[in-house]
């Protein structure tokens, strides 16, 4: 189902210490029903904490959360079922069985659905002690999906697994995009956030530093898209006066155009323009596109100390 | 199905499985009575008037109580707090009472269970005393097993990880059960060894089976010392349910 304009998450003026340490600072947020919202951010910036609150697992300090209307914290058992949850430390016991797991987190029959749709049917008599990493986070999706929530949060889901348990565990949350579920995703991997992801919100220091679309993000915080071609007698004048064009790097006969993702079009009208018979178009164009990660980067890229710190209170 | 009764079941199939579980509240009891029911002469007077082999039977299920609060229940608790199960429980929305009421009424089967087995071993060797007053040994065993039960659960909260738990747990154990009435009998103890002995909770446990099933007394003070453990116990882990329930302090 695509996204509605309805709120599943509302956060506003979030805010939640630990001892002196702000570890979220006034956090406003709204997750739309039906998207696959991710919370992005490097390890202590306050993704975790932030959705622990919106889980009604931990009590803010400021601010107020709602979840599908309701306050997770004293309204909780109005929320019950409706909200699942994969959390970043949480297991099981060792020699509980994954069947025995599943029968005890399901709001009732029927069980079959979910244990097809998850692949665990091969899994149900194998201790938790016993599975894989991939294994356990399949597991884990399961559990969070079992009683068919409307919001979801996953918190660090593919932590730890190796990159082809990663990509399986990505095709299980391709397959949530498809129900009705609202996801809140929260990690730490860029890459999984571009892919996974609708809209995203990135933390830095307890606070939203960047909001929207992983395209808009990259296009608002990457480092621009760059062209790179051969030409004989490059033009260096005519390709800076193109329209998005930051820098032009020439290196013999090579040329490298860096700019806004807006100067592409524009670029290879100018190489088309100027083209003629003895000088033809480049047929050796490379294209590199900035990515999340890049975009990333540059967002996350400071030193913020002082928001982490408390200011010291000068002896009277 | 509501979630307390799923959690019971499966907390019950998990003790089965847990070795240290067993062989603490059903071995380890079995074989020691065998032992030290036949370890002293039947005329023995250390044993207050009791022949040692029923004195034994009736000590060791207030064994078995121990054995459930200190050892099995603990280590589950905080095994449970370190790796987040009840983060995920709360994640879930359980009600925050469903996990403590599930150690209960796990620990009381478990009870019965150690308890059945040292009947039967007393039955196949020594004997089984009859029961004098049975009402007052149900009583007794009863109330004994809510204050040991309770500060398996206490502990299981306050120390910080199942290795701690297990440590502190045979800490507590051992001592107790040695002076409480699992090792040697009253008689056979210094004055200073039989001081520290009534000062434990173990012993009220075992006083409180052995006199109305031996007739050694009617002293019904041990089961009003056993309710307060419970109630103090209880009042105190249930102060700290925040870290029972809410990751908060759980899991650092």
């Amino acid at each position: 189902m695509p996204a509605t304009n309805e709120p599943a998450v509302e956060i506003s003026g979030l805010t939640k210490r630990y001892g002196p340490h702000v570890a979220v600072d006034g956090v406003d947020l709204t997750i739309r029903r039906g998207e696959v919202f991710g919370l992005l951010g490097a390890n202590g910036a306050g993704k975790t904490t932030t959705v622990e609150c919106a889980q009604g697992l931990r009590r803010p300090d400021g601010g107020a959360v709602r979840v599908l209307g309701h306050d997770p914290v004293r309204q909780r058992a109005r929320l019950g079922s409706r909200v699942g949850s994969q959390l970043q430390h949480a297991e099981l016991p060792d020699r509980m069985r994954v069947g025995e797991a599943l029968r005890l987190f399901a709001d009732g029959p029927p069980l079959d659905a979910a244990v097809e749709e998850w692949g665990l049917g091969e899994l149900w008599g194998t201790p938790f002690g016993a599975l894989s990493g991939g294994q356990r986070q399949r597991l884990f999706i399961g559990l969070a999906l079992l009683n068919d929530p409307e919001v979801v949060f996953l918190d660090e889901l593919t932590q730890g697994l190796d990159p082809v348990a990663r990509r399986s565990v990505w095709s299980l949350i391709a397959a949530i995009r498809a129900r009705s579920t609202t996801v809140v995703l929260v990690t730490h991997f860029a890459d999984e956030a571009e892919l996974l992801c609708d809209r995203l919100a990135v933390m830095r220091s307890g606070r939203i530093v960047a909001e929207g679309t992983p395209d808009e993000l990259v296009d608002r915080h990457g480092p621009g898209i760059s062209l790179s071609f051969t030409l004989p007698d490059p033009d260096v004048a005519g390709l800076r006066a193109v329209p998005g064009v930051e820098a032009v790097v020439v290196s013999g006969t090579r040329v490298e155009v860096h700019g806004r993702r807006s100067m592409v079009a524009p670029v290879g009208a100018h190489l088309v323009a100027r083209s003629t018979g003895d000088r033809p178009v480049p047929d050796d164009i490379r294209v590199t596109e900035p990515t999340l990660e890049s975009a990333l980067i540059e967002l996350l890229d400071c030193d913020d100390t002082p928001n982490l710190v408390p200011e010291e209170v000068p002896a009277s | 199905m509501s979630f307390a009764r799923k959690l019971i079941r499966a907390e019950w199939r998990l003790f089965l499985r847990e070795p240290l579980a067993m062989t603490f509240v059903v071995a380890f009891p079995v074989i020691t009575v065998l032992v030290l029911g036949g370890v002293f002469d039947k005329d023995d007077p250390a044993f207050g008037g009791a022949t040692p082999s029923d004195y034994y039977v009736a000590a060791y299920l207030g064994v078995v109580i121990a054995a459930v609060g200190l050892v099995m229940i603990p280590v589950h608790v905080a095994t449970y707090r370190e790796r987040g199960v009840l983060r995920r429980f709360d994640a879930a929305g359980v009600p925050r009472w469903a996990f403590p009421f599930s150690q209960f009424v796990t620990g009381l089967v478990f009870v019965l269970i150690g308890a059945a087995a040292v009947w039967v071993t007393g039955l196949v060797s020594y004997g089984v005393p009859a029961l004098h007053d049975p009402a007052r040994v149900l009583a007794g065993a009863l109330s004994g097993a809510l204050a040991f039960i309770s500060i398996g659960v206490l502990l299981g909260v306050m120390l910080p990880n199942a290795r701690a738990a297990q440590g502190v747990g045979m800490l507590l154990f051992f001592p107790m059960f040695l002076l409480a009435g699992g090792g040697p009998p009253p008689g056979a103890m210094s004055s200073t060894m039989a001081d520290i002995s009534s000062w434990l909770p173990l012993t009220h446990v075992i006083r409180a089976i052995q006199e109305p099933w031996l007739d050694l007394g009617t002293n019904t003070d041990h089961i009003a010392v056993n309710l307060a453990v419970f109630a103090v116990a209880t009042a105190w882990w249930m102060a700290r349910a925040g870290v029972l329930a809410a990751p908060e302090a759980a899991v650092a």
